[in-house]
């Protein structure tokens, strides 16, 4: 059996995602002694990115490298705000219609996708490998400023199904994840009749809510059915937080914007657990840091 | 280490106990993460119920059974001897680590020697 992580890294006008897998894929390797990684990408992310690193730098971090052609139209009417912070937000393109594709994308037995901003701080998991669950993927989450709580981030609709992370997916390939891929796509491509359905909020195309109707429609129609990847919980920050440095290896120290004083922060050092930072600003601002500490380097 | 103007304001603003919680539930869930184990396909908590169980099996002559995951799926263990003694050496390893650095952040008074920040105070 194959097995390997699969990330996908577009570029938009100001995150260079890609350069955010590379130092991904450095963690990974070093964490979880994975070497097979794969990143969909697309031609001028690639050309952008390899400039800045090194075509060397970029190929010894990822092991496949696939490009495929950005539906233009999609990139154009996916813009989401971006934030650094609370100090700054910019409106960009949000590609991520490609995600729906890692069925037949990925060339591993075993696949784990992760998002570029979901770093891979230990190797928690490697638990997922071999699993008799065909298809983990997780609707718990913990905000690391404990005292923050968006219930939009819980569930599709107030009323409405939980909402499942797609930013962390384990998946085997047999009859089930393949359907699974098929329900995603079917969903993304008839958007406006699931929102009616399911009534998530806004315009923007979220895989998060893609997955999690697939998830309640294969499982049944019921809630929470699919289930969770073999970790506590995931972690994350948002992207009004900030990160100070990464100062010994496996760990960040964070600005954590305080819930009942917008625009202040407190400071938290983060150790040895893999977390999803919303900041893309934040990671690439310390990714050089980040890069000292890993083979890399 | 140089001090710049947003971690001085960053500091000014922390509230120690809310930093301490943060600091703790970090290492909470660091500990956590170290006590999952996947075997054969599924997945176990490790914990003092895990550990007295597999005793009890193997005190009872026993060197295979099936246990219940986390997933409540049934994972057929061969070699109980073996795997507890990997449950132990696991929980051994979360939890003196959990210790030495539980008990570094309870003697540390200061915010910034809370998130082991080399400031003068």
């Amino acid at each position: 059996m194959t097995k390997g992580f699969l990330m996908f890294a577009h570029n938009n006008d100001e995150i260079d995602y890609l350069k955010l897998a590379v130092v991904n894929a450095y963690l990974i390797k070093d964490n979880c002694d994975v070497h097979d990684i794969t990143v969909v990408t697309n031609q001028a992310s690639y050309d952008y990115t390899t400039n800045a690193l090194g075509k060397d730098y970029v190929n010894n971090a990822i092991s496949n490298i696939i490009i495929t052609e950005k539906d233009k139209e999609f990139k154009v009417a996916n813009q989401r705000m971006y934030k650094d912070t609370n100090h700054t937000a910019k409106p960009l393109s949000f590609y991520n219609k490609d995600r729906a594709d890692a069925y037949e994308l990925s060339p591993y037995d075993e696949t784990i996708i992760v998002d570029a901003d979901y770093l891979i701080l230990s190797d928690a998991l490697n638990n997922c490998w071999g699993h008799n669950n065909e298809f983990m993927m997780n609707w718990s989450y913990e905000d690391i400023m404990y005292e923050r709580e968006d219930p939009t981030l819980r569930k599709l609709h107030p009323t409405g199904i939980t909402m499942y992370w797609a930013t962390v997916v384990y998946f085997k390939k047999g009859n089930f994840a393949e359907q699974f891929f098929k329900t995603v796509k079917h969903v993304r491509d008839n958007r406006q009749y699931y929102q009616s359905v399911y009534k998530w909020p806004g315009n923007l195309y979220r895989n998060d809510y893609s997955f999690s109707i697939a998830a309640h429609m294969l499982g049944g129609f019921k809630d929470r059915a699919i289930p969770q990847l073999p970790l506590p919980t995931l972690y994350k920050t948002f992207d009004t937080d900030d990160i100070h440095s990464a100062p010994a290896r496996n760990e960040i120290i964070f600005y954590l914007e305080k819930p009942k004083s917008l625009g202040d922060f407190m400071i938290c050092r983060w150790k040895g657990v893999d977390i999803h930072v919303m900041n893309k600003w934040a990671i690439n601002r310390i990714s050089n840091e980040l890069m000292e500490y890993t083979s890399g380097n | 280490m140089y001090m710049s103007s947003k971690l001085t304001k960053a500091l000014e603003f922390a509230n120690y106990r809310t930093t301490l919680n943060v600091q703790h539930n970090n290492l909470k869930a660091k500990v956590q993460t170290l006590l999952n184990y996947s075997i054969n396909g599924g997945t176990f908590e490790i914990s003092q119920t895990l550990i007295s169980f597999v005793q009890t099996l193997i005190d009872q002559q026993h060197t295979k059974a099936v246990l219940l995951d986390v997933y409540n799926n049934p994972i057929e263990i061969d070699g109980l001897a073996d795997f507890l003694e990997e449950i132990i050496s696991r929980y051994f390893e979360a939890t003196n680590e959990y210790h030495a650095e539980y008990t570094k952040l309870r003697k540390s008074r200061k915010v910034h020697k809370l998130i082991d920040l080399d400031i003068d105070d």
